[in-house]
């Protein structure tokens, strides 16, 4: 089942098509509304800076030292019988785990949620190979079987209505289940066991690798990453290569700060440290674990002054604010990271050149910025990028007439009579009072925004008016 | 790619750049615990749709009857120890079969009974360090899980346990912090408890 993302080659034709169907804002909206409604009666008479300033410094102290925790995290982990496998790029790391699952004969493998997994479209290389693949988290699950990407970091399915996900499970499984997301969780829960015991291998993301053991760490609420990582004979891990920490002291802060932000949990269900696969000693567990550590374009952000993108911890919340997200879900992205955070990360790893419209899509308010758990200046990103884009793009037209604009409206006189001007030449276009489609080159800016008309009477005119 | 050149070209790519040491002091957050250690621990594991019960050594097998009532087979980890007598007594006067954990056992399962090594009062979390004494699959698969907990290992926040964590991730394989039934959100963030893991967590925080 390869899944196809929403059509369109940019940011403004997905959104577009997106745009038409007004189910998704609508159902977005208000689950969207009640996570940050969750999340702010849990932190309330909390003190939210102190631990977003606690944060930020861990997250700027451990990338700052990437490579020394990197090297500390990886020396224990192999001590501890753990494989770390270093990709530079996504198409290494999928070959890696192709090899292991070929090495083990596998038939099935089990996926807990893990979007550096999505980023690598690693589902997709495995079902070439003849390899079923199947999603485990519930959200993955329903856009797994919808044929969909992710379309939230963390809650992936959160676009679609209950009576959605009925009809979907009710054509795949040939069942006549009811719309009670209960009955529907049992389902899944039933039909998902079965796969669980018999996976030949398991695969989960990480959210936190610990140097200080050459741990690593998984935080779920379903229960599928300990499914995933305990029943399977072989687990692997994919892990960006910044989802690492100095020690268990620094998650005091930075597990609450995830759940919460995410959710609105003090603590997700469960918080599962891995050390290496089963001892000799135990009785149960995964004869091999396997890590694979990505690159796929983060380091070469390191020296940029984009560098605090590799902070994030992926908790979601900067999609949950964003106005633009709201309305048109992670698809519009046209990667797996989608909102403030993926407009910014996505062009930084894959370049300017295929992604450099995304950071376009905000309106700047800052929204993201102010919600981040570490302090992320997303929006400062944003408009970084905007500035790069243009000092690489931009055609001699498009200077020509941010020189004029800027020689009209740096003068009283000639901002007066512009204003006018465009208030009789805005007559034709405007309705009510925004502009839709005004003509080219203006026509460039109507086709993904509305235009707000210029107002009957300026501010200027009314003040001077008030004095006469 | 090797680890030595990935790790030199990070290294390269970090050259120049300053690093803030880390917090000394790290901020109070709302996973800190105060004094009354038990009563915080049931009413935190409460709303998340736990249930804990104080237990004296003496009534332990009296509560897992009651527990038990109408399971047919419990798997029980020998990390339950001290207990195992009266638990296996209670669990019998239920009418239900104690047996050893293993994977086929524990999915026919009614009840998977464990140790927990500490309670977190701030947040109503167990920890569970997996190895010979307690089996992954006891607490994971059997719908409900029964933990039993000395009430001198409660603790009060993530600070501490978060300094007893390094301890059992050096030694052991695998080790979970389990807070509640295992739950889900992803039908219209309607909130439905028990999708992968046990749909009820009871623990009985023991003291003689």
């Amino acid at each position: 089942m390869t899944r196809t993302g929403t059509p369109g080659r940019t940011f403004e034709q997905r959104a577009h098509v997106l745009l038409g169907q007004p189910s998704i804002g609508r159902n977005l909206g208000s689950a969207l509304d009640t996570m940050l409604g969750t999340r702010a009666a849990l932190l309330a008479g909390t003190d939210l800076e102190a631990m977003r300033t606690a944060g930020e410094q861990i997250r700027a102290h451990t990338i700052a030292n990437l490579a020394g925790y990197l090297e500390e995290w990886s020396e224990k982990a192999e001590a501890r019988g753990t494989r770390v496998f270093f990709a530079d790029t996504g198409a290494e790391a999928v070959n890696y785990v192709r090899d292991v699952c070929r090495r083990r004969h596998a038939s099935l493998v089990v996926k807990g949620k893990s979007m550096a997994s999505e980023e690598i479209a690693l589902a997709d290389a495995l079902e070439t190979d003849g390899i079923e693949v199947l999603e485990t988290d519930l959200g993955e699950y329903i856009q797994q079987i919808a044929e969909e990407p992710p379309a939230h970091i963390i809650a992936p399915a959160v676009h679609r209505s209950r009576g959605e996900v009925r009809d979907l499970f009710n054509r795949v499984h040939g069942t006549d289940l009811s719309d009670e997301p209960a009955r529907l969780t049992a389902f899944a829960r039933e039909h998902l066991r079965a796969k669980f015991l018999e996976a030949d291998v398991g695969i989960t993301g990480v959210n936190f690798a610990i140097a200080e053991t050459g741990s690593i760490s998984i935080v779920t609420n379903e229960g599928n990453g300990r499914m995933s990582s305990s029943l399977p004979p072989v687990h692997i891990a994919i892990m960006g290569m910044e989802r690492i920490l100095p020690s268990f002291r620094e998650l005091t802060v930075m597990l609450p700060l995830l759940t919460a932000s995410a959710t609105g949990q003090r603590v997700s269900t469960y918080y599962n440290v891995i050390s290496g696969p089963r001892r000799p000693e135990d009785p149960d567990g995964p004869e091999e674990l396997h890590v694979v550590v990505l690159d796929n374009g983060r380091s070469a952000i390191l020296p940029t002054e984009y560098r605090s993108i590799l902070h994030c911890i992926r908790c979601g919340a900067c999609q949950n604010v964003c106005p633009v997200f709201r309305q048109v879900s992670g698809h519009a992205y046209g990667s797996v990271y989608g909102g403030p955070i993926g407009a910014v990360l996505t062009p930084l790893l894959r370049g300017m050149e295929e992604a450099g419209d995304l950071p376009h899509a905000s309106s700047l308010c800052g929204a993201c910025t102010d919600i981040c758990p570490v302090k992320i200046p997303l929006h400062e990103h944003l408009l970084g990028l905007r500035r790069d884009g243009a000092r690489e793009r931009a055609g001699a037209a498009e200077r020509t007439t941010f020189r004029l604009w800027s020689w009209a409206w740096s003068s009283p006189r000639r901002y007066r009579l512009f204003a006018r001007l465009s208030r009789l030449g805005q007559f034709p276009f405007a309705r009510g009072n925004r502009v839709r489609r005004a003509p080219f080159p203006l026509s460039r800016w109507t086709r993904g925004r509305d235009l707000p008309t210029v107002a009957r009477r300026t501010f200027r005119e009314r003040w001077s008016d008030r004095g006469a | 790619m090797e680890r030595d050149a990935f790790l030199a070209r990070t290294r390269e790519r970090l050259l120049g750049v300053e690093a803030p040491p880390l917090p000394v002091e790290l901020p109070t957050t709302f996973a800190t615990g105060d004094g009354r250690l038990f009563d915080r621990f049931a009413e935190e594991l409460g709303k998340v749709g736990g249930q804990a019960l104080a237990v004296r050594t003496f009534e332990l097998a009296d509560r897992v009857a009651e527990l038990a009532e109408g399971c047919t087979t419990a798997v029980v980890a020998p990390g339950v120890g001290p207990f195992l007598a009266r638990v296996e007594e209670g669990l019998r006067r239920a009418g239900c079969r104690p047996v050893e954990p293993s994977r086929e056992l524990a999915e026919a399962a009614d009840l998977g009974v464990t140790g927990a090594a500490l309670g977190v009062a701030s947040t109503g979390s167990i920890l569970l360090p997996m190895g010979p004494d307690a089996p992954r699959v006891s607490s994971l698969l059997p719908p409900l899980h029964v933990a039993l907990l000395e009430a001198e290992r409660l603790v009060p926040g993530f600070e501490e346990l978060f300094a007893e964590l390094p301890r059992y991730a050096a030694e052991r394989a695998q080790t979970v912090l389990i807070t509640g039934p295992s739950r889900t959100g992803d039908i219209e963030l309607q909130l439905v408890r028990g999708v992968h893991g046990p749909v009820r967590v009871v623990v009985l925080v023991v003291s003689k």
